[in-house]
């Protein structure tokens, strides 16, 4: 695997931010950065269901390995060449429920977290 | 020769002695890790291996040459050999610390080498068509 489109919710502020933390990471796996239903996901992935793309972070590998909430965020830490070691810690039987309730807790109230830190939505 | 000249030669000899074999098992058993480390490119692993050892010998003859002073004086051979034996005990613990750091480092660059070429941390929950554009 040498690249990963992430389609993020351009509307979420905290998605916005980390978006923007994320280009400015070294990386071992090349970061695509793709609007979740926007018209360019639609064609570059015809098959995929949009409206789930826009409840959970969706990560998708370049021979077309659709990862979705969690594993999504897994698979971004993974790329990351400074937290690839996290990545396989939180993914760990041990930590991987843990890691699950965290990130399903942030991503459904995302909207609420980028208000509380002052970011418009 | 008084007894506190023959106890600094002696400590002296014993103390070399001791950071060179050291530092050849390390040269020696440490090539092995670092070629691994940077995937088979054996004149880069023999650069850093060479690297460390010129580091290793530097801080221990440099802390053999600092403790060499005993600051008292030496009358009895019995006096000397208990001198000697404080002086080249802690020649061999500040020898075991760093030579159990440089393991430290070798087995630290070994694992991040290791996670470069790692797999993915979970199985994709699906696959789906990517059209090129």
């Amino acid at each position: 695997m040498t690249a990963l489109t992430v389609l993020y919710d351009p509307t979420c502020g905290l998605c916005r931010r980390a978006h923007e933390w994320l280009e400015q990471q070294r990386k071992l796996i090349e970061l695509v950065f793709v609007p979740c239903k926007s018209e360019e996901a639609r064609v570059r992935f015809p098959q995929l269901d949009h409206d789930l793309t826009a409840n959970d972070l969706t990560v998708i590998g370049d021979q077309g390995e659709v990862f979705m909430g969690p594993k999504a965020w897994l698979m971004v830490l993974w790329a990351l060449s400074q937290y690839r070691e996290w990545s396989y810690r939180l993914a760990s039987p041990a930590l991987l429920p843990t890691t699950r309730r965290v990130v399903s807790m942030i991503s459904q109230h995302r909207y609420q977290i980028s208000r509380a830190v002052g970011q418009t939505r | 020769m008084t007894i506190g000249i023959t106890t600094y030669l002696i400590y002296l000899a014993i103390s070399i002695g001791l950071t060179i074999w050291v530092a050849r098992t390390l040269h020696k058993n440490g090539r092995v890790f670092l070629v691994d480390v940077f995937h088979g490119n054996e004149a880069l692993a023999d650069s850093v291996n060479h690297l460390l050892v010129v580091g290793f010998y530097l801080i221990n003859f440099g802390y053999v040459s600092l403790a060499l002073k005993l600051g008292y004086d030496v009358t009895t051979p019995q006096e000397g050999i208990e001198a000697l034996s404080v002086k080249v005990g802690m020649v061999l613990l500040v020898l075991g610390a760093m030579h159990f750091f440089n393991l430290f480092i070798f087995s630290r660059m070994r694992r991040r080498a290791g996670l470069v070429n790692g797999p993915p941390p979970v199985p994709p929950d699906g696959y789906t068509r990517v059209q090129e554009a």
